[in-house]
């Protein structure tokens, strides 16, 4: 079974994003904020991550970076509630952008992509 | 003496004349008091010249008439010294070369050395050597090794009544160096012995025609070379030079600032005039100077632009044959009232009516008595001011402010309702999509729901608050009553993290009847709330959240230090400072957590609307705090230190009972 990473700092949403992913069929974990994120990312070893972009403590960019700098392979999306951080040339080093919606079919699709790779 | 010897020795004075001629050329070439020092000592250390190890130089203060260190030329050490040797003989540098080289443009003084010696400062003293020297003009050898000894064919400097018999030239007829030896350790300075720190030197003085300028000190620390008679001869020679080419420095600079001075003061005299000329012309002002017949004395070009006269018309008539309104106001009564009170008057953004013609434009206006003479001491200035295009873009200023607030609230609002709204979307379909399956409906997601739009009311409400501002109704108050209510509801999210609140109120507080204010209830609730939230929201697990209050006068408010101690020694209850009779009382509540602000630069910003530091934070808490202490008459402040942590303190006027 996929092991995936969601790193969400609000409650609702992270469990949103897990029940659904849990539905899917893969094994999730989840981490509060990035320094919660990179622990569980060196103990764990998931085989996608999900990283959302305003968290407390360490934010969505600079785990990003932090993962990138150790695994250049593992499957990443990047999402937040803001448009505008296409335009940060950071998010490029993620496999997927995404702006955060109601309807996951769109995440959920892009996951499924992403582990067949 | 060998005919080899002679020869090296021509060389040698050769060299040395050389390096005089040199240094000369240099030291000529500039004003800078402080590049000639340098040359001046460069050339006493350089390799190629005389080859001393270390050059002190010393000048007499003009204020204080010590002779204080200037500069200093040397190696701080032996390996030091070593090593520039080897790097200016590498480099085969001459000294002329040198003097002209970036090196020596770009080097800054063999630092320890120089700074030290900046911190001498010998006060005049007859009795030593230094000064004596500069007294007699005759260069010192120190000698303190061979103390016992004695000098030999020179004469030994001492105080007896012998030393009167010197010669008070350094050179004595028949062209012969003179030279006196000092082997007595009182003779010199404590400090500049102990800064020197070695026990052999030479002191030259270094004298412009009659005047001190102030003296040299060379010593070979390093290589332990003895100073000959030769190399004295030279040093007198350059001392002599040095000393003129200082002074001269000195004066020329002296002059030039003189000078300048001078000059700027002509021109700025010369500026007021013209100032004084052209400034009731050059103006967007309009002046009128009118005498106690309202005869216009006075008046400037611009008066004409501004208010549709022309200079010509206005100047010597009367002013009050206009019928001038400023927003209604007769102007002319107004300037009859400022020449009978002897008191000036202001109208600011005001409208003016000139012989029934209404302008478009905005003015400030002022009118002020105006002395002309002893005997006729009634008159006034009428200063007019066209603030159109200032007022214009004031309100353009508050528009955009506002514009740029609102956008801000937009941004926050969206961002603040996106997550609840992804969540509430995202469990709905989830809840659909398990029903359509016939699964069992899990309550947890609906629960979920519910709270997210909870949450989502709280944001709507807040911000209308803050845009609104709820109509507020006033009743009596017990604060320390709500206080407690407030505690007890903060406790839950306090107790999640190990946190303490500690309000030991004690009997004090809930015997003491007049702790009531004026007020809203439910806002002022609000505001305790937001402070504490904050509190605990900045504590760290099993952190301290200490709350004291105070009573008293209305400007007395406690000094934080004093209140920080307080809270230390966890004294709560009411502590109370004098007031003056009559005045209203105050109760102060102090809200005081361990941590300091995130960004202690920020404390300005922290009561401005949507300023966080958190993540779910919209930053309106105590902007919407403020608004109501502010609502009751009260008054909020803040202090953070890393000691004592962040501490609020909330001044209310308590009601008279
Ligand atoms: N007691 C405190 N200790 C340390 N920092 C504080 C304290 N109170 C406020 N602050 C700082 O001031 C900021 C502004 O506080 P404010 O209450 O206005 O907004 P917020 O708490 O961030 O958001 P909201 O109150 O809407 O949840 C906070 O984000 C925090 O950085
Ligand atoms: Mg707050």
């Amino acid at each position: 079974m996929k092991k995936i990473l969601v790193v969400e700092d609000d409650m609702p949403i992270r469990n949103l994003y897990k029940e659904e992913l849990i539905d899917e069929g893969y094994d999730v974990i989840t981490a509060t904020d990035g320094v919660n994120g990179y622990e569980l990312f060196k103990s764990s070893r998931p085989d996608l991550i999900t990283i959302d972009i305003k968290m407390p403590n360490m934010n969505g960019l600079e785990l990003l970076d932090k993962i990138r700098k150790e695994d250049r392979d593992i499957p990443i999306i990047i999402y937040s509630a803001y448009g505008e951080f296409t335009q940060n040339f950071s998010t490029w080093a993620a496999d997927e952008y995404l702006v955060k919606s109601s309807d996951l079919t769109e995440f959920k699709n892009k996951v499924k992509e992403l582990l067949l790779r | 003496m060998s005919a080899e010897d002679i020869i090296k020795e021509y060389q040698d004075i050769l060299r040395q004349y050389n390096i005089l001629n040199q240094i000369s050329k240099t030291v000529s070439s500039t004003l800078d008091l402080n590049k000639i020092l340098k040359i001046i000592l460069t050339g006493v250390t350089f390799g190629d010249g005389f080859g001393f190890n270390r050059a002190f130089l010393f000048l007499i203060d003009r204020h204080s008439k010590n002779l204080r260190g200037r500069m200093a030329i040397g190696p701080s050490s032996a390996e030091d010294a070593w090593k520039v040797w080897n790097e200016i003989k590498d480099k085969n540098y001459s000294l002329e070369e040198y003097l002209g080289s970036e090196k020596f443009e770009n080097e800054q003084q063999f630092s320890v050395l120089d700074e030290k010696i900046k911190q001498i400062s010998m006060p005049i003293d007859k009795n030593r050597v230094v000064w004596k020297c500069l007294q007699d003009g005759i260069p010192r050898n120190v000698d303190l090794v061979s103390a016992a000894a004695g000098g030999e064919n020179e004469p030994v400097e001492d105080s007896g009544p012998a030393a009167l018999f010197k010669e008070r030239q350094a050179f004595s007829q028949d062209g012969l160096v003179q030279v006196i030896t000092v082997n007595d350790s009182a003779l010199i300075d404590a400090e500049l012995a102990e800064y020197i720190d070695h026990p052999k030197f030479c002191i030259i003085p270094l004298i412009s025609r009659t005047k001190k300028v102030g003296i040299l000190i060379v010593d070979n620390k390093y290589n332990q070379r003895d100073i000959t008679s030769d190399d004295i001869k030279f040093l007198l020679l350059l001392g002599q030079f040095a000393a003129s080419s200082i002074r001269n420095t000195i004066i020329y600079n002296d002059l030039k600032d003189s000078i300048s001075a001078l000059s700027k003061l002509n021109m700025k005299l010369n500026y007021l005039k013209d100032y004084n000329e052209k400034i009731i012309e050059s103006i967007p002002v309009s002046i009128i100077v009118v005498d106690h017949n309202f005869t216009v004395t006075q008046c400037n070009e611009n008066c004409g632009k501004l208010m549709g006269f022309s200079k010509e018309i206005v100047m010597g008539k009367q002013i009050n044959t206009h019928e001038i309104y400023i927003d209604g106001i007769n102007l002319i009564d107004e300037v009859f009232k400022v020449i009978k009170e002897n008191k000036a008057q202001g109208f600011y953004k005001v409208n003016m009516t000139i012989n029934g013609e209404k302008s478009d434009e905005i003015f400030d206006i002022m009118l002020v008595p105006f002395k002309f003479s002893e005997e006729n001491p009634e008159g006034a200035v009428i200063i007019v001011e066209n603030v159109t295009n200032t007022v214009r873009l004031e309100t353009e200023l508050s528009n955009t402010k506002k514009l740029s607030q609102l956008g801000k609230l937009a941004a926050t609002v969206a961002h603040e309702i996106r997550n609840p709204l992804i969540a509430i979307g995202g469990y709905a379909a989830r809840v659909k999509r398990k029903f359509l399956e016939g699964a069992q409906t899990d309550i947890g997601n609906l629960e979920i729901i519910i709270e997210e739009v909870k949450r989502l009311e709280r944001i709507v409400n807040e911000i209308l608050d803050f845009a609104s501002g709820r109509e507020v109704k006033f009743s009596e108050v017990n604060i320390s009553l709500l206080l407690l209510e407030c505690i007890n509801l903060a406790k839950a999210a306090a107790e999640q993290n190990n946190l303490e609140i500690i309000f030991d109120c004690g009997r004090d507080l809930v015997e003491n009847a007049n702790l009531h204010v004026f007020g809203s209830r439910d806002h002022l609730k609000q505001a305790f709330l937001n402070i504490l939230n904050n509190a605990i929201d900045a504590s760290g697990k099993k952190d301290k959240i200490k709350i004291c209050i105070a009573k008293g006068a209305k400007d007395s408010f406690y000094d934080f230090s004093d209140s920080a101690r307080k809270m230390q020694d966890s004294i709560s209850g009411i502590f109370s400072k004098d007031r003056a009779e009559g005045e209203p009382e105050y109760i102060i509540i102090y809200i005081n957590n361990s941590a300091p602000l995130a960004n202690r630069e920020d404390i300005k910003n922290i009561f401005l609307p949507f300023y966080t530091t958190k993540t779910k934070g919209t930053g309106l808490g105590l902007t919407i705090t403020k608004k109501i202490i502010e609502q009751h008459a009260g008054k909020i402040e803040v202090n953070s230190s890393i000691e004592n942590g962040t501490t609020f303190a909330i001044k209310l006027p308590l009601m008279d009972i």
